[in-house]
C-alpha cells in the first residue's frame, strides 16, 4: 500500500549551512548545550531534539525507505515560524525556505511535496508569497500556526488570505508551535503536559475557531488539514453543537450546528490510539483522514504506514483512503 | 428503575433573599441585565443565572418529576466557590450554601443527597468544613474547581486535603468555575465553556495521576463532571507522554491509562457515540448519570436521552442511571 505522509517537519539546509559556519541565519545561531544543542535567536531557543532534523533530502529518503513512506509532504519545523520577526526579514526568510522546499520536490518529485511558510504578520505579503509558492514553485499550499502573534484566525483581516487560498486550491496545514504560544502553557509546565494535552487542545480550538468563526461557511471549498487528528474536537463536538443551540454568540457566523462543518476539514491520523482514530473516522469519514506521522518526533511501531495497516477495526478501503487515496487526490500526485 | 443525578446545582434561597432589592450576601450582589436576566456579581466577576436557578425546592421537585429524575445529588452553584476572596468570606458562603443544601436533603431525604462547597484557598479550612459536612451533616462529599487561584490540585499543600477526603469517604466532584484554560486565548462563541471545561478536566486527570495523588490515596473517590472532558479520548497521547519520560524519572509505575478506572465520569457528553466511547474506555461501572441542572448547557431531557440509546444495553443504562451511584453513595 502506498503511504503519503502530510505531517513531516523540516529544518532547512540553508539554515544549517549558515549556522554551522558560525554565522547568523536571520538572527539565529547554533548554541551548544544538552544533546545536539540549540538554534537560538529572535527570542526563541529551539532544542534540536532529533538528529534527523539535520538530514539532507537524500538522508531523509533513506529514512523514508526504511519506514516504507513513499511521499513526505514537507513543511518547516514550527518553532521557525517568523510571524514575530520584522516583516521584511520574515518575507525574505519565507522565500528562502520555500525555494529550498520547492527544490527538494523538483529534484525528487516522486518522494517529496512541499508546503510553504508565509510571513503571516502581513496578510498582503502572505497572499503574494502563497501565489508565488503555488503557481511558480509548485508547492501544494502552506503550513499555518494556530494563532498569529496572539490573533486567532477568525479575525476579519485573515479572510482575504483564506479566500485566496480557496481560489488557488492551496492546501492549508495547521500545526501548533509547541512550547511557544500554547494556550495552556501556564498549567502544563509539569509532566510533559504541554505536549500531551496542550498541543491537541490547540488543534481543537483551531477546529472550533474555523467553524464558529464562519471561515468554512464563507469558504466552502477551502482545503484544510489539521494536525494530530484535530485533537479531541470530534469527541467534544456534541458540546459545541449544544453551545450553538443555546448561545446566540455561538450562532453569530454559522447557520448550521458545528458538527455539520467538521467534514469540510481534513485530519491527520495522529490520534495515538486505534479507538480514537476509529471515533474520528466515524465522525468525519475515512475520506477526510490522512497519514500524518509527525516525522521525526514520533517513534512508530513498526512505521507510520505499518501501524495503519496493522489496525483491525479499519477496512482495507478505509486504510487505502487514509494511506494514499485522499492525499493523491488532494495533491494531484 | 431509578435515576440519580450526580450533577445538579443549587443557588441557595438565602442568596436570592439577601440580594432582593439590591441587598448583599457576603458582599455579593445581583442585578438584572437589559433583557431582564439575573446576573450574579462578586467583585469584578459576573455570572448569568438561568431562570430555574431561583426556583424553590418545591419547584425543583416538580421539574425533577417532569424530567424523570428521582434523586438529585445537590452541589452549589460554581459561581460561589469564592476561592479568590478572603478565606473568612469563602468559609461563610460555604457554610451558608452547605447548610441550605443540608436543609433540602433532610426535608426530602428520598429526593436529594448533598455535596458541599469548600474554602479551598485555605486547605486547613477546607478540611475543617469537609469534616463538618461529612461527619455532622452526613454529606456525600464536595464539589471543587480544577484550579485554585491558578494552582492545580497536585500541589503538595493539597495532599492533606486528599488524605482527609479519602479517610472521610467523601466523593469529590470536579467542576470548573469562572475562567478555564481556554479563556486567555478566545472568549468568543462560548469556547471557554464548550472546550475549556473539557480541557480543564483533562488537565485535572493528568495532574492527579502524574502528581502522585492517586498513588498516595488509593481509596480516594473522584468524579469528573462533563464525562471527564477529553480524558478518555486523548489518553493515548497522555500515555505516549508518560512513555517518553525516562524510566528512572517516572513517578507512576504504570501508564496513565491504567488510572482511568480509578475515577468516575458523569454522562454529560451530548452524543450517543461519545457516551459509548466513554463506557468502552473506562468501564460502565465508572459512568454515572449527570444533567447539569439548571443551566443552558444541561442535557435536555437527560433521562430519556439515555433510555432511547440503541448502542447501550439495558444493564448499562441501569448502571449509569442509578445502580453505580446507589452503590457509591449509599442512596
Amino acid at each position: 500500500m502506498r503511504h503519503i505522509d502530510v505531517h513531516t517537519h523540516l529544518m532547512p539546509q540553508c539554515l544549517w549551512k549558515t549556522v554551522d559556519g558560525g554565522d547568523d541565519w536571520y538572527g539565529m545561531r547554533l548554541e551548544s548545550g544538552d544533546g545536539l544543542g540549540f538554534v537560538a535567536g529572535n527570542g526563541k531557543r529551539i532544542f534540536i531534539n532529533s538528529p534527523k532534523l539535520r538530514f539532507t533530502p537524500e538522508e531523509r529518503i533513506v529514512n523514508m525507505d526504511e519506514e516504507g513512506t513513499d511521499v513526505q509532504v514537507v513543511s518547516i519545523h514550527t518553532p521557525l515560524f517568523p510571524y514575530h520577526w520584522e516583516k521584511g526579514l520574515a518575507i525574505q526568510m519565507s522565500k528562502d525556505v520555500n525555494d529550498e522546499i520547492a527544490g527538494m520536490a523538483k529534484q525528487h518529485p516522486s518522494r517529496f511535496s512541499g508546503l510553504a511558510t508565509l510571513p503571516l504578520q502581513d496578510v498582503d505579503a502572505s497572499i503574494e508569497e502563497l501565489e508565488r509558492a503555488v503557481k511558480v514553485l509548485g508547492l501544494k499550499g502552506a503550513e499555518f500556526d494556530m494563532v498569529v502573534n496572539g490573533k486567532t484566525w477568525d479575525e476579519p483581516e485573515f479572510l482575504p488570505l483564506f479566500k485566496a487560498a480557496e481560489s488557488m486550491g492551496a492546501l492549508l496545514f495547521f500545526h501548533p508551535q509547541p512550547q511557544e504560544n500554547l494556550v495552556a502553557l501556564e498549567r502544563t509546565r509539569k509532566y510533559g503536559l504541554s505536549n500531551s494535552i496542550g498541543v491537541p487542545l490547540e488543534d481543537a480550538i483551531l477546529v472550533a475557531t474555523l467553524i464558529y468563526g464562519g471561515i468554512l461557511e464563507k469558504c466552502p471549498n477551502l482545503r484544510v488539514i489539521v494536525a494530530h487528528g484535530g485533537g479531541p474536537a470530534c469527541f467534544g463536538m456534541g458540546r459545541m453543537d449544544h453551545a450553538w443551540k443555546v448561545r446566540s454568540e455561538a450562532r453569530a457566523n454559522i447557520p448550521k450546528p458545528p458538527s455539520r462543518y467538521q467534514s469540510q476539514l481534513y485530519y491527520d491520523f495522529l490520534t495515538s490510539s486505534e479507538a480514537s482514530l476509529r471515533f474520528l473516522i466515524n465522525a468525519v469519514g475515512a475520506d477526510h483522514v490522512v497519514i500524518g506521522s509527525d516525522w521525526p518526533f514520533v517513534g512508530w511501531d513498526p512505521s507510520p504506514g505499518g501501524w495503519l495497516e496493522s489496525l483491525t477495526s479499519l477496512s482495507t478501503e478505509e486504510k487505502e483512503k487514509i494511506s494514499f487515496r485522499n492525499l493523491e487526490q488532494m495533491l494531484g500526485i | 428503575m431509578r435515576s440519580i443525578d450526580v450533577h445538579a446545582h443549587v443557588t441557595p434561597q438565602c442568596y436570592w433573599r439577601a440580594t432582593e432589592g439590591g441587598g448583599e450576601w457576603h458582599g455579593m450582589r445581583r442585578e438584572q441585565d437589559a433583557r431582564g436576566r439575573e446576573v450574579m456579581i462578586s467583585g469584578s466577576s459576573r455570572g448569568q443565572l438561568p431562570p430555574r436557578a431561583s426556583w424553590t425546592p418545591e419547584q425543583r421537585l416538580a421539574d425533577m418529576d417532569s424530567l424523570g429524575v428521582d434523586v438529585q445529588v445537590l452541589s452549589p452553584y460554581a459561581g460561589f466557590y469564592n476561592y479568590e476572596l478572603p478565606t473568612a468570606t469563602a468559609k461563610a458562603t460555604s457554610v451558608d450554601c452547605n447548610d441550605e443544601i443540608n436543609q433540602m436533603t433532610t426535608t426530602w431525604p428520598d429526593r436529594f443527597a448533598s455535596l458541599g462547597t469548600l474554602p479551598m484557598q485555605d486547605p486547613a479550612a477546607a478540611i475543617a468544613e469537609l469534616e463538618r459536612i461529612m461527619v455532622q451533616l452526613k454529606f456525600k462529599g464536595a464539589m471543587i474547581d480544577d484550579k485554585i487561584n491558578g494552582k492545580m490540585l497536585d500541589e503538595p499543600e493539597y495532599l492533606p486535603f486528599w488524605k482527609a477526603a479519602e479517610q472521610l469517604g467523601a466523593l469529590i466532584l470536579f467542576h470548573q468555575g469562572g475562567d478555564t484554560v481556554v479563556s486567555p486565548r478566545i472568549k468568543k462563541y462560548h469556547l471557554p465553556n464548550s472546550i475549556g471545561n473539557l480541557a480543564d478536566r483533562t488537565l485535572t486527570f493528568a495532574s492527579l495521576v502524574f502528581g502522585g495523588v492517586m498513588d498516595a490515596c488509593p481509596d480516594l473517590k473522584i468524579c469528573f463532571s462533563h464525562g471527564g472532558g477529553y480524558t478518555c479520548y486523548g489518553i493515548g497521547r497522555i500515555d505516549r507522554g508518560w512513555q517518553g519520560i525516562p524510566e528512572a524519572n517516572r513517578l507512576n509505575p504504570n501508564p496513565p491509562s491504567t488510572y482511568l478506572r480509578r475515577f468516575y465520569y458523569d454522562s454529560i457528553v451530548y452524543t450517543e457515540e461519545a457516551l459509548r466511547f466513554l463506557i468502552d474506555q473506562v468501564g460502565v461501572d465508572r459512568v454515572v448519570f449527570g444533567s447539569d441542572w439548571p443551566y443552558d448547557m444541561a442535557q435536555d431531557w437527560p433521562v430519556s436521552w439515555i433510555m432511547e440509546m440503541e448502542s447501550i444495553t439495558q444493564e448499562e443504562k441501569d448502571a449509569i442511571l442509578w445502580k453505580n451511584l446507589e452503590g457509591l453513595l449509599g442512596i
